[in-house]
């Protein structure tokens, strides 16, 4: 794939070279947008969004590394999604007795948190890591996601977040023992893979 | 044991990803040979890391890829239609022509149509000696000169009270001859045709703007 071809189409209003360009980083895109908000639908929405948000603002691309520039955008529609919820939060419908009372069943009155079997049980790793991140505030979720999930260095971290190097070390720093201190709650959950195995090789 | 400060737990996050400068790297370095702390911190950020690192990826769920109307490109107008378009217009345009001119032609028919029944009124209520001109006290110079419309003339001297200016008399409203003057079929056949063109013209985008999206989603689909 010749991206710096591709891209340059697309700037001219070459509709199929930006798809191609869309396949390859659809995924990336994606799981940015899955991990920042921890919803499947809202992510596929984000993740539409950010893509027609790229198209339209193609042309104030201006060289670099385009995948950070595309992560900027699913960022930035991240976020808008993490206001509108804030603005406008939603909760669900609870089924309720003849007096209007909550009905008192197992589902809802099951800890959301759950033990860590019952986690294991029902979410892996995927789940423990994806609990974990919603746990950290937004910007340190970010920033971990960006660094150590979709392995950017700082510098484009900082560039996407329009933020100074030394804040994104520090707030990685914080995200990555506060990430650790959740992930030892989840104890055994953690399969041995997971257990110190880089430990070894650095 | 001490527990690290925060600005170590920085420094040792950034060693982790090879961010410190060559000093700072030598430093903590000597440090960590000393400081067991540190070491245990260092290897808890490097298993947040690694778990981290190997989160499963997941697959997108559907394809993202942009169909024209997501992106904003509008469907590309076919040539006939702002040719029909423009002939529409001129269509329209002869159309209200030729309304005024049957519309002006009628005012000027409606004005002279008195002047033009001049001559039979007067032959029948002047010169055949009816009922006006028997009765009436012989009119002004004026008053001859000045056609007398046709109602006046059938109704007789009664409906007009003696002295008042037959001027002042509306114009035959219901002249048999000033209705009679015939619609220009033009004005049908320019109205008809401006709006065939117009309807034309929608139909033939409609047409393509439902292919052109037909066109795209299979594309996209495919």
């Amino acid at each position: 794939m010749d991206e710096p071809a591709l891209i340059r189409n697309a700037q001219h209003g070459d509709l199929d070279a930006f798809n191609t360009l869309v396949l390859a980083y659809q995924d990336i895109v994606y799981n940015t947008a899955l991990r920042i908000l921890g919803d499947e639908d809202l992510a596929a929405d984000a993740s539409q969004d950010a893509f027609i948000s790229a198209f339209r603002a193609l042309n104030s691309y201006r060289g670099g590394s385009f995948r950070a520039w595309l992560l900027r955008t699913v960022t930035n529609a991240c976020y808008d999604e993490l206001r509108r919820k804030q603005r406008h939060p939603t909760t669900p419908l609870e089924p309720e007795t003849e007096d209007g009372d909550e009905m008192e069943t197992p589902r809802w009155l099951a800890d959301p948190d759950g033990t860590p079997e019952d986690l294991l049980d029902k979410a892996e790793v995927e789940h423990a890591i994806q609990h974990c991140l919603e746990n950290l505030p937004t910007d340190f979720r970010t920033v971990v996601i960006l660094a150590d999930i979709q392995g950017l260095d700082y510098t484009e971290v900082a560039s996407i977040l329009k933020k100074p190097l030394g804040t994104v070390k520090s707030r990685l720093a914080r995200a990555r023992l506060r990430l650790r201190e959740c992930l030892q709650s989840f104890g055994e959950l953690l399969p041995s893979a997971f257990r110190l195995e880089e430990e070894r090789t650095v | 044991m001490n527990t690290p400060s925060f600005h170590d737990v920085e420094q040792l996050s950034a060693y982790l990803d090879g961010q410190l400068s060559q000093a700072e790297k030598t430093r903590l370095e000597t440090r960590l040979q000393l400081d067991p702390s540190l070491v245990a911190t260092l290897a808890d950020l490097r298993q947040a890391r690694s778990i981290l690192r190997r989160t499963p990826r997941r697959r997108s769920p559907r394809s993202f890829t942009l169909t024209p109307i997501m992106a904003g490109i509008k469907p590309p107008v076919p040539r006939a239609v702002p040719a029909l378009g423009w002939a529409s217009a001129a269509a329209m345009v002869l159309f209200v022509l030729t309304l005024g001119t049957n519309i002006l032609g009628q005012i000027s028919f409606g004005a002279n149509a008195p002047m033009l029944s001049a001559a039979p009124i007067t032959s029948e209520g002047y010169g055949l000696g009816g009922g006006p001109a028997a009765t009436q006290p012989p009119a002004s110079d004026n008053s001859q000169v000045l056609p007398t419309p046709e109602p006046n003339t059938l109704t007789g001297p009664e409906a007009t009270p003696p002295g008042e200016s037959r001027l002042a008399q509306p114009p035959a409203p219901s002249s048999t001859k000033a209705s009679s003057q015939p619609v220009s079929i033009w004005i049908y056949v320019w109205l008809g045709l401006a709006l065939i063109l117009i309807a034309g013209a929608l139909l033939i985008r409609l047409i393509s703007d439902r292919s052109f999206r037909r066109k795209a989603d299979s594309k996209r689909n495919s």
